[in-house]
């Protein structure tokens, strides 16, 4: 039996080959270049000479103590949440709205399909659209505020930094309600039918099942979500960088937005851009550690060992029934 | 009756929200379809509009006049997006199937690392990324696009997620009894009860490398090679007298392919497929 | 059951639109099928021929706007020999340079042997960190200095295009000189006259200070008109006019003459003198119709400011249509330049004297057979084309500048002394990053968000944290 359960073993190996190999090919020179060069004095286009610093953290300490990182991080965290916070309460609503026996939808199809489409279009465009959108003087937004005479005049309301982290915020929150939404919904999908009929019986109401049954089921798509959105959230680039440039007065300035501008604005600061990559990893992971430990690891630790005892009974009954086989 | 009203409500709050989210997630489309139609001057003048103009033949014109060529730029788009989709999603799927079926001694640190590597802004890991390119004189090839989609740490993680409560070792268990072979069981068993998630991610997965801008830019020089995306750059290059009516064309042109993969796939978004087989 | 239904109609509307574009692209596809095989025919020419990497040039650029002229000149030079490669690659999503930047230093026989540089990045290429790969013309068997003299290129020019060791390795085939182009009708409400000297007198032309000019705001605010649209539009001029650039011996440095900006740009504000616009924005191409808030005077800029921008939005196509032909131009209180394309060689290219071939007939043929004659009288595609004011003096006395979009006025006149004024020695390879961050502060500061002294440190520091120079 050992030999045998050693044989499969051997394939946890094999299949995670093609994974490994396209990782070493493809992605371990370029992170450990950006591990490396966070210590050495590598900037500008042309060096070829690159020499470890005297004071190998002198880029780190460079990068954290420069006032317009610690800007850029704050703005980052604060986007984050003003997007996120609102995104994963409406995601999850939606989801239990789609996934209710209770009520059906009208449209149901239509709207899952609907609420997905923002993500399809590129970050450029839509940077594009929301700045005419809010521009000063003609916009849109100016339209309706003269038309319901809000103000005397046209509002600027690019230059103020609030309104414009706001409008980012409410970007990326438009642009991922609906692909949180479908993860959701397939994490709830994967839960057995006979859970909810079970509740059902019991005579739970809309909310308890929710709360007593959909949310910790879905826990490890959930803990997916968050953590992936704290990976995706702290890494915001795109919409910051072609809405405003990180403008006005660095307000929407975040630390990826920040990390581009060391390496591409004109300095190629190539060593201290990977500083502050390396930075924002550390960042990264520890918040990432501290979800799985709050999410799952009882969970999992718990979900590993029945699975393992499950496998051992398996077995044991196998061993039984080849026993009663003989025996007969 | 208090209930049955209250349930009303409650219904009809439901699809004014549904609507209105409905509307705020068209309404971009709507606007690039408008202004595909309207001239230069006049997204000048008003950015965005919800009526259309008369300009869609000849932004088409100009489109077509700027070296801008959609069948070659979908051919390469569609080379890259498919190759690199069915890579990520097959070989991820297998990565997680490793992760959660088998009992390996690295089992728990390969997941970490993999955790990890997910974690790595990508901001100048890119750097790296094209340097390594050039150096190897690898530039105008597809495959620097494709193969780099077989590690895909963040889809990795979402199919271990996802298959751990929906994979029951019952059914590989019961497999292996009928003698079926390890790749016979992860193609032919787990594959089809991961469909739903290998929709969702086959989806985002398209999506972002069809709408994968920066590395094609500077890895493809070759005209020949040039994706859709990167042609809609080079209109919107020429700062000083930018043609807009064509250039929402050429996103519109951009987008369409997505919205048919999308529809294609979202099948299973919209029927709301439950999960094929027992749960655990 | 309904909801399939309705999935299926969204589904099928969908199919519909896709349906409809693709019609219409059948269409131009037909319409255009020429074209397209045009297109066709030169990639088969370029692969036969690639397969003979020594008489490919390889060219990068960022529109196709050169390329299309290389192409023009092979198509009138059939014995040149030599075929080109082209990488178009565009600025907007800042891939160029990291593109050009790895190719020259990859070498090899895919490294560019031509290349072009905008304005805004092309001192880096000339005298900054790549210079080292760019060929002096010389090199290239031109005899730059007396062609230089013959052509009469402006001296700007030639001082962006010189290296450390004085040689010149980039020039261009336009000149971007700019002047103030103002409204006839306006001037003739308020001034009396429209004019282009008595104007240029009342703004103050050449005079290097902005004091007539704000003299003449304050006539035409009396009116009720803008005499800009926003301080975008005095910007270029301002930058141009210092004495120092941003930055001497590694050091920011903040010229008196840009600091004052601050105060013009608050002032335009305070004083409604402007519509507070920002140039490439939404309302600035309104204010070139009469379509803002208040009718706006002139607009700074070169000649392709005309006829790339204001032309196309000033709401007609003809005299009496929109302000068409309601414009003219004059000289700028202090002489600047706005953008322009400058072409280089690389030092490790073995097709030299090809390239230069090709640059000299672009940058510095003076006769009627070279670029610049068909550029300055929009003859390069056939009669009727965009005139532009090039390089060569020379080359725009022989041209005729005369625009109906201008009543009829020479620009060239205008834009030849503009080219002599203007200044290419305060420009520095960070202009570009240093100017986006200082203009984000200046308009905190004149929109009252913040006080002036917080704009200037808050600038600094910005400047201090994303490039590595020193700043006190």
């Amino acid at each position: 039996m050992g030999k045998k359960k050693n044989s499969y073993a051997k394939w946890g190996y094999i299949f995670s080959i093609p994974f490994v190999a396209a990782f070493l090919v493809f992605s371990l020179y370029p992170i450990l270049y950006t591990a490396v060069i966070g210590f050495t004095d590598l900037q500008g286009l042309f060096q070829n000479e690159v020499h470890i610093l005297a004071d190998p953290l002198k880029n780190f300490k460079d990068v954290l103590t420069a006032p317009t990182f610690q800007t850029a991080l704050k703005n980052t965290v604060i986007i984050w949440i003003a997007n996120f916070i609102p995104q994963i309460l409406l995601a999850l609503l939606l989801a239990a709205w789609f996934t209710s026996t209770r009520h059906k939808i009208k449209g149901e199809g239509f709207f899952k399909v609907v609420f997905y489409m923002p993500n399809i279009i590129t970050a450029a465009t839509i940077a594009i659209l929301f700045k005419a959108m809010f521009d000063y003087p003609m916009s849109p937004a100016n339209d309706v505020v003269m038309t319901l005479g809000l103000a005397d005049g046209p509002i600027n309301f690019l230059i103020n930094k609030n309104v414009s982290r706001a409008i980012v915020a409410f970007i990326q929150f438009w642009m991922w309600y609906g692909y949180t939404m479908i993860i959701l919904i397939s994490g709830i999908l994967g839960i057995s039918p006979e859970i909810f009929e079970a509740a059902e019986v019991d005579g739970a109401n809309g909310w308890q099942t929710f709360f007593m049954i959909t949310l910790p089921n879905i826990k490890t798509i959930l803990l997916f979500t968050l953590v992936t959105s704290v990976i995706g959230g702290l890494n915001m680039f795109d919409i910051p960088k072609l809405f405003m440039l990180g403008g006005p007065d660095n307000a929407t300035l975040t630390t990826n937005v920040f990390i581009y501008n060391q390496a591409f604005s004109g300095s190629y600061m190539y060593n201290k851009a990977a500083a502050a990559s390396m930075i924002m990893f550390v960042i990264i992971l520890i918040i990432s550690a501290i979800m799985f430990f709050f999410l799952r690891d009882k969970d999992e630790e718990e979900a590993y060992k029945i699975e393992k005892a499950r496998i051992k009974k398996f077995k044991a009954e196998q061993k039984a029934l080849k026993k009663a086989g003989k025996e007969v | 009756m208090r209930n049955r009203e209250s349930s009303v409500v409650f219904k009809v709050i439901m699809y004014i929200v549904l609507v209105l989210l409905a509307i705020m997630s068209l309404a971009p489309f709507w606007i690039m379809l408008m202004n595909a139609t309207r001239s230069t001057y006049e997204i000048q003048q008003h950015a965005i509009s919800f009526l259309p103009s008369t300009y869609l033949k000849s932004n088409l014109q100009i489109l077509l006049g700027k070296s801008f060529n959609p069948l070659v730029g979908f051919k390469n788009s569609l080379i890259i997006s498919v190759f690199a989709t069915g890579l990520s999603v097959y070989f991820s799927t297998l990565t997680a199937y490793a992760l959660v079926v088998y009992d390996w001694k690295l089992k728990r640190p390969f997941f970490r690392f993999i955790m990890g590597i997910m974690m790595i802004p990508a901001q100048v890991t890119t750097i790296g990324f094209y340097q390594m390119v050039y150096k190897v004189h690898m530039t105008n090839n597809l495959l620097m696009l494709i193969l780099p989609a077989i590690a895909a740490p963040s889809m990795v993680f979402f199919m271990r997620q996802y298959m751990y409560p929906s994979l029951s070792m019952e059914i590989i268990q019961s497999a292996r009894i009928d003698g079926a072979k390890e790749f016979y069981i992860f193609n032919k068993i787990a594959l089809p009860i991961m469909k739903p998630a290998i929709a969702t991610q086959a989806i985002f997965s398209f999506v972002n490398s069809w709408n994968n801008l920066f590395m094609p830019l500077i890895l493809l020089t070759d005209q020949k090679n040039y994706t859709m995306p990167i042609m809609v750059s080079l209109l919107r290059g020429d700062i000083y007298k930018t043609e807009y009516g064509s250039i929402y064309l050429g996103l519109l042109l951009t987008v369409l392919p997505l919205i048919i993969v999308y529809l294609l796939l979202s099948k299973y978004i919209i029927a709301g497929v439950a999960l094929g087989s027992v749960k655990g | 059951m309904k909801k399939r239904v309705i999935s299926l109609l969204l589904c099928s509307a969908m199919v519909a639109t896709m349906f409809a574009g693709c019609g219409g692209s059948d269409n131009g596809g037909a319409a255009n099928a020429g074209g397209t095989e045009a297109a066709g025919g030169n990639a088969a020419t370029d692969e036969g021929k690639k397969s003979d990497p020594a008489t490919t040039i390889n060219l990068y650029s960022f529109t196709d706007e050169v390329p299309k002229m290389v192409e023009k000149y092979i198509e009138e030079h059939p014995d040149f020999g030599y075929t080109v490669n082209t990488t178009i690659v565009s600025t907007t999503d800042g891939a160029y340079q990291p593109a050009l930047d790895q190719a020259l230093q990859s070498g090899g026989a895919d490294a560019p042997d031509m290349y072009c540089a905008e304005a805004a990045f092309v001192l880096k290429y000339t005298q900054g960190d790549a210079s080292g790969f760019a060929a002096p013309y010389k090199d290239l068997g031109i005899d730059v200095d007396a062609k230089i003299k013959e052509a009469e290129i402006a001296q700007y020019s030639v001082d962006i295009g010189t290296n450390g060791n004085g040689d010149v390795v980039g020039l261009g085939y336009q000149a971007t000189g700019g002047a103030f182009i103002y409204r006839r009708s306006i001037a003739k409400d308020v001034f009396g006259t429209d004019d282009p000297e008595v104007i240029g007198e009342k703004i103050g032309a050449g005079s290097g200070s902005w004091d007539k000019f704000f003299a003449a705001a304050d006539e035409l605010k009396a009116k009720d008109y803008a005499i800009v649209s926003g301080d975008g539009d005095m910007w270029h001029a301002i930058e141009n006019s210092s004495d120092k650039g941003w930055i001497v011996d590694n050091k920011l440095t903040i010229d008196p003459k840009r600091e004052a900006f601050l105060d013009i740009s608050k002032k335009l504000t305070d004083e409604g003198y402007s519509n507070i616009t920002q140039d490439w924005q939404d309302a600035w191409f309104a204010d070139m119709k009469d379509a803002g808030a208040k009718k706006v005077f002139g607009f700074f800029g070169p000649a392709w400011l005309i006829n790339y921008t204001l032309a196309p939005n000033c709401g007609g196509e003809k005299v009496g249509e929109g302000t068409y032909g309601d414009w003219a131009v004059c000289p700028s209180p202090i002489g600047f330049f706005w953008g322009g394309t400058w072409i280089l060689a690389n030092t490790n290219s073995d097709k030299k004297e090809a390239v230069g071939k090709l640059i000299e007939w672009i940058t510095l043929d003076c006769t009627e057979d070279g670029l610049q004659y068909k550029w300055a009288n929009g003859t390069l595609y056939g009669e009727g084309g965009t005139k532009d004011s090039v390089a060569s003096g020379t080359v725009m006395k022989m041209s005729n500048g005369e625009l109906e979009f201008l009543g009829g006025q020479n620009m060239f006149d205008a834009f030849v002394p503009a080219n002599q004024y203007a200044n290419g020695k305060n420009l520095t390879q960070f202009d570009e990053t240093i100017n986006q961050k200082w203009r984000d502060q200046v308009r905190s500061y004149a929109a009252g968000e913040k006080d002036r002294d917080a704009a200037l440190k808050d600038f600094k520091q910005d400047v201090k944290d994303n490039l590595s120079v020193e700043v006190e």
